[in-house]
């Protein structure tokens, strides 16, 4: 907690490698390269290999040897996939649900996270522990009463059903208060000093220099939320107010009847939107989390 | 670093803070209709609401169904909602979280699965509406199997009128058959011809294939050899009642001495010998290579193995044709026959119809729409393509099938006319605890030597005793 | 380069650190409350309401059709004596202990591997590999593997078969599914302690390193006297994080095994699922989820008990 200041400048950088001589050096490297090319091709050869089947017909679905490479593509499944699902309006709902969670999730983390961080009161340490504890507890053990809460409040088998729940994060404000407390503690003072109120303390000087953790929670959230699959399956009726994943499983069609290149096809269209999210917010994550878990 | 850049940076950050503050709000409230389901046409009205398992497409396919429908009956304005689920155990659980949600759907198309689950505690029995329009109802029952509808017969009353319907037959290659040289089995191949018939497949093409291919599910799996080798693992037995029924649509029925007030599935019968004798053999084709070791969690392989000429035989219903022929399969390259005779050529269906729940706010116009549905025009609506066997005996003809196949499509129907003891799934209220407790030790039963055999029906047991025990 | 998205030490001015405002208005007790209320309600109304309410539950029978009944600590009794209750839990530790070992350990060893030198599009690019699987839904890869590890006709096996290994039954024997599991689990999961332990090495302070290389301190044992222990507070956050999370195990064998064959991939949280909505049982799933969620509370604890040992905070 000591040496923020230090550890701030490397952030990101490579381990410097002070090996002697040269030529081991090189080998080394060679020799590191070939097995994380092994280990890429361990964790990228599904997500291909189910592309290039989503591009073929049914019929040629399991050929071996198998080709991880779409030639000749297809694309007549990624039409039946259009045509099976209302797809616009399960990317709508599901952009509904996780943008609004993974802002929400920014504001109530960045907020609590500040004040665990930077305020004092009692009971701090206490009620920062029991914000953790609700990490623990699956989400399988809470989902009736939250379901009979919902019923009272009218929200049934609505998307608030699903954003209001998962606003408050017990992982977004730990990451959060670990943000502030890598944040230099004298920035409030001297703002103090200039007759800033506590609010205008956080929101003119903290808030903005949270803006990276925050983006690392919404990241986050998006990902997670983007592929939830147990709650809307409880929580959501209305095929209206299905999100992709639940879809996407119905692709499959009862019996099994559904065709394994439609499915596949379902597959890699919802991975689209959360690839574009990931791309864009790669850096942030990297960087934010090296603050978050540092220490 | 120049302060300045620092400052740039910070007030950019702020602007940007606000803008994503204005801009949640702005999405907010614009979304708001979407984040309240309120733009959902019909939402909270006082329409008939039913509730089908299936996708928009298939909600889609029943508007032609409303159509007709609210041209007889302008003055009952429905709504379909289909919910989407991967089996039908999922689709009841969707169910039951409507019922507790506070808003029940007022009819359910329920399957043979949930049929005495939704009997016993949600459905109301359909035996007033058919004694009041018995003169009616007499066109749609002389076009029913009876077998179908003693499946939804429960303690002596009727609860649903069946809709569709599938039997498990098998399946087969004809390329495969050809090349392992051998004709299209006969109507009463027995148990025996069949495991020739998989050796000759293997014999003639030792790779890349596999001569019987199936699933662990309730549907299709090990049921059907049960119910061939005269047994099942739940002990069957019939209520009684339900005899005004038969005798008012079924009087001059052949198998009129057959039917019952309903099946009745009360004790676990794992430990019959003739249950061990029938796992022996499903066992014994494992062990040499014939059938393959049966896949938990629904069969999503199977489509794809079998259109790619994979797969020698495979048991499966009416409801596969289309599926293969979107598959890519060819109408010759696939033929069906009735499954193998052992001790009875007993075969295993399943069926569905519509329900009225109990909580229906008007049940005799959730009757008419039950009643509407069984109609001729209605169900020649419903079903342009065979993805499922109708269950009007009239409808089961070559239009159905044609350009699609197999060229047997006759057996689909027969199953039921020559083999009248034929019977549903095996499904008590309890239905998903049964299920569990047999799929959770086929494949353990199959793929041993005889003590893991001996031990895995001796835990079905044992896992059926607690599952009927609960209520 | 990497520094540009984070403070910077031209915001850095003079002074002590302090933990809270030194401002005239110390008296607004209230204020550190306005900060945490969207926070604490939502948690209180969607966390903490039902987990009582869920322990209450465990005392009664209710199937959501017919009113609640008491039933006393007869739910407690039922899933003790449930043979599938017991083995479910057993299965959740071992899916844990394993899970996690392979998780953290592929996860730390790719991190070192790709922050030693390497040309930086190479890093780039096996970072953004390495986090790939994260972003799919564990139910879509689940549907695909499934076609992977087919016994006859998938690949898994197809390769298999050049290195002279006869066809693995993967998902119809137990110790063939409990594999598949774990291993489509950690396929999918190391990604997220990967980039902690990215962010964890990132932070360690080159002089660190310069004056271990001066004490002749090289390559892997670099790692072991240097790297290990520096690492050791990220270790704990990963480690936390991923028994978290392998507890509340689901989606995969869910979707990959149906927890079959026999109960050889059943987890707790299936168990929970299936007895409340498969089989209405809710006052039953609840004593199972009271029960696992005091399991889990338990273990976490131990490690922060445990953690003041072996972490070393710089």
């Amino acid at each position: 907690m000591t040496t923020t200041s230090t550890r701030r400048v490397v952030v990101g950088q490579p381990l410097p490698d002070r090996t002697v001589k040269r030529k081991k050096r090189n080998w080394s490297m060679a020799g590191r390269i070939v097995l994380l090319a092994i280990a890429s091709v361990f964790i990228l050869g599904p997500v291909l290999w189910t592309l290039s089947t989503s591009l073929r017909p049914p019929a040629e679905s399991f050929q071996l040897p198998p080709s991880f490479l779409p030639i000749n593509p297809d694309f007549s499944s990624y039409g039946q996939v259009f045509k099976q699902l209302n797809i616009m309006l399960l990317v709508l709902n599901s952009a509904l649900v996780t943008g609004l969670i993974a802002v929400g999730q920014m504001l109530t983390s960045a907020l609590a996270g500040y004040a665990f961080a930077n305020l004092k009161f009692r009971g701090r340490g206490a009620l920062f522990s029991i914000v953790l504890a609700t990490m623990m507890v699956p989400v399988q053990v809470t989902i009736v009463p939250v379901f009979m809460l919902i019923r009272g409040m009218g929200l049934s088998d609505t998307l608030l059903a699903l954003i209001l729940p998962a606003l408050p994060t017990a992982f977004g404000t730990f990451l959060m208060r670990q943000y502030f407390l890598g944040l230099p503690a004298d920035l409030g003072e001297a703002a103090a000093i200039d007759g800033a109120s506590p609010w205008r303390t956080f929101r003119s000087v903290y808030a903005p220099l949270a803006v990276p953790g925050m983006a690392i929670v919404g990241i986050l959230a998006f990902n997670y939320h983007w592929n939830e699959f147990f709650r809307p399956l409880i929580m959501t009726i209305s095929e209206q107010n299905f999100t992709l994943p639940l879809g996407l499983v119905s692709l499959q069609g009862n019996l099994g009847t559904g065709s394994i290149s439609v499915v596949l096809a379902g597959v890699i269209l919802s991975m689209i939107p959360a690839l574009v999210v990931f791309m864009f917010g790669q850096r942030a994550l990297r960087d934010g989390l090296t603050a978050g878990t540092g220490k | 670093m120049p302060g300045s850049n620092g400052m740039l940076r910070e007030i950019s950050r702020r602007t940007a803070l606000g803008a994503l503050g204005a801009g949640i709000v702005g999405a907010t409230v614009a979304s708001w209709p979407r984040l309240t389901g309120m733009d959902i046409p019909g939402r909270g009205d006082n329409s008939l609401s039913i509730a089908i398992m299936g996708t928009a497409a298939d909600a889609a396919a029943r508007q032609r169904v409303i159509d007709a429908f609210t041209r007889v009956h302008p003055e009952i304005p429905v709504k379909v909602q289909a919910i989407q689920a991967v089996d039908w155990k999922d689709f009841f659980t969707k169910i039951l979280t409507m019922v507790a949600a506070g808003t029940p759907p007022d009819v359910v198309y329920v399957a043979t699965e949930g049929a005495q689950l939704f009997a016993e505690k949600l459905a109301h029995p359909l035996d007033d509406y058919l004694r009041r329009d018995a003169a009616d109802m007499k066109e749609y029952f002389a076009d029913v199997h009876p077998s179908l509808v003693e499946a939804f017969m429960y303690k002596g009353s009727l609860f649903q009128l069946p809709i569709d319907w599938n039997a498990a037959n098998m399946y087969y290659n004809t390329s495969a058959l050809q090349q392992a040289g051998l004709d299209r089995p006969a109507d009463n191949w027995t148990q025996v011809d069949f495991r020739n018939s998989l050796a000759a497949m293997r014999k003639a093409r030792p790779s890349d294939f596999t001569p019987y291919y199936w699933t662990n599910r309730l549907f299709g799996g090990v049921v059907p050899w049960l119910y061939a080798n005269d047994t099942s693992f739940l002990k069957e037995t019939k209520s009684t009642g339900g005899e005004w029924f038969w005798d008012s649509f079924y009087a001059q029925d052949p198998s009129r001495k057959l039917r019952s007030g309903g099946y009745q599935w009360l004790e676990p019968n794992a430990d019959d010998p003739r249950v061990y004798e029938t796992f022996d053999y499903l066992r014994g084709l494992v062990k040499d290579g014939l059938g393959v070791r049966p896949e938990e969690g629904g069969g999503s392989s199977l489509i794809g193995l079998f259109a790619s000429n994979r797969i020698g035989m495979t048991p499966a219903g009416g409801y596969w044709v289309e599926g293969l022929h979107e598959a890519g399969m060819a109408e010759d390259g696939f033929d069906v026959q009735f499954f193998p005779r052992w001790r009875t050529q007993r075969h295993q269906f399943g069926t569905a119809g519509y329900a009225i729940m109990k909580t229906a706010k008007d049940k005799d116009a959730a009757w008419e729409w039950v009643k509407f549905s069984s109609s001729l025009e209605a169900m020649r609506l419903v079903f342009p393509t065979p993805n499922t066997t109708p269950a009007r005996r009239s409808m089961v003809n070559a239009e159905l099938y044609a350009g699609r196949g197999p060229k047997h499509w006759k057996v689909f129907y027969d199953t039921l006319d020559k083999f009248p003891t034929t019977g549903p799934i095996p499904a008590p209220a309890q239905e998903a605890a049964v299920e569990t407790a047999l799929m959770k030790n086929v494949s353990l039963a199959v793929s041993g030597d005889e003590r893991q055999l001996k031990q895995a029906l001796d835990s079905m047991q044992r896992d059926l005793e607690i599952a009927l025990r609960r209520q | 380069m990497s520094t540009a998205t984070r403070p910077t030490s031209a915001t850095r001015r003079g002074g002590a650190a302090a933990n809270n405002h030194p401002n005239g208005r110390q008296r607004q007790r209230w204020l550190p409350w306005a900060f945490l209320a969207p926070t604490i309600v939502g948690m209180g109304l969607f966390t903490l309401v039902p987990i009582v309410a869920s322990v209450v539950l465990a005392f009664f029978r209710w199937d959501i059709i017919s009113p609640p009944s008491f039933v006393g600590f007869d739910n407690f009794a039922q899933v003790a004596q449930d043979p599938t209750v017991r083995v479910s839990f057993l299965n959740t530790i071992g899916f844990v202990v394993v899970a996690v070992a392979l998780q953290l350990g592929l996860a730390l060893a790719l991190a070192i591997m790709v922050q030693e030198k390497l040309p930086s599009w190479l890093r780039v690019f096996f970072r953004s590999a390495f986090f790939f699987p994260l972003i799919l839904s564990a139910a879509s890869v689940s549907i695909f593997m499934r076609y992977l590890f087919n016994e006859q006709f998938g690949v898994v096996n197809w390769l298999l078969s050049f290195i002279g290994i006869p066809a693995v039954p993967w998902l119809t024997t137990p110790t063939g599914s409990a594999a598949v599991v774990i291993l489509v689990y950690v396929w999918q999961n190391f990604g997220f302690s990967f980039l902690l332990f990215i962010g964890g090495l990132a932070s360690i302070p080159t002089e660190t390193y310069e004056a271990a290389s001066l004490d002749g301190a090289t390559g892997w044992r670099k790692h072991v006297h240097v790297t290990l222990p520096l690492l050791s507070p990220t270790t704990l956050v990963a480690s936390v994080m991923a028994i978290i999370n392998a507890l509340q195990v689901f989606d995969q064998p869910y979707v990959l095994t149906g927890g079959g064959p026999g109960d050889s991939t059943r987890t707790a949280v299936m168990v929970i699922f299936e007895s409340a909505f498969q089989r209405l049982e809710f006052g039953q799933a609840s004593a199972i989820g009271v029960i696992l969620t005091l399991i889990i509370m338990a273990i976490t604890a131990l490690q922060f008990r445990l953690s003041k040992r072996f972490v070393f905070y710089q």
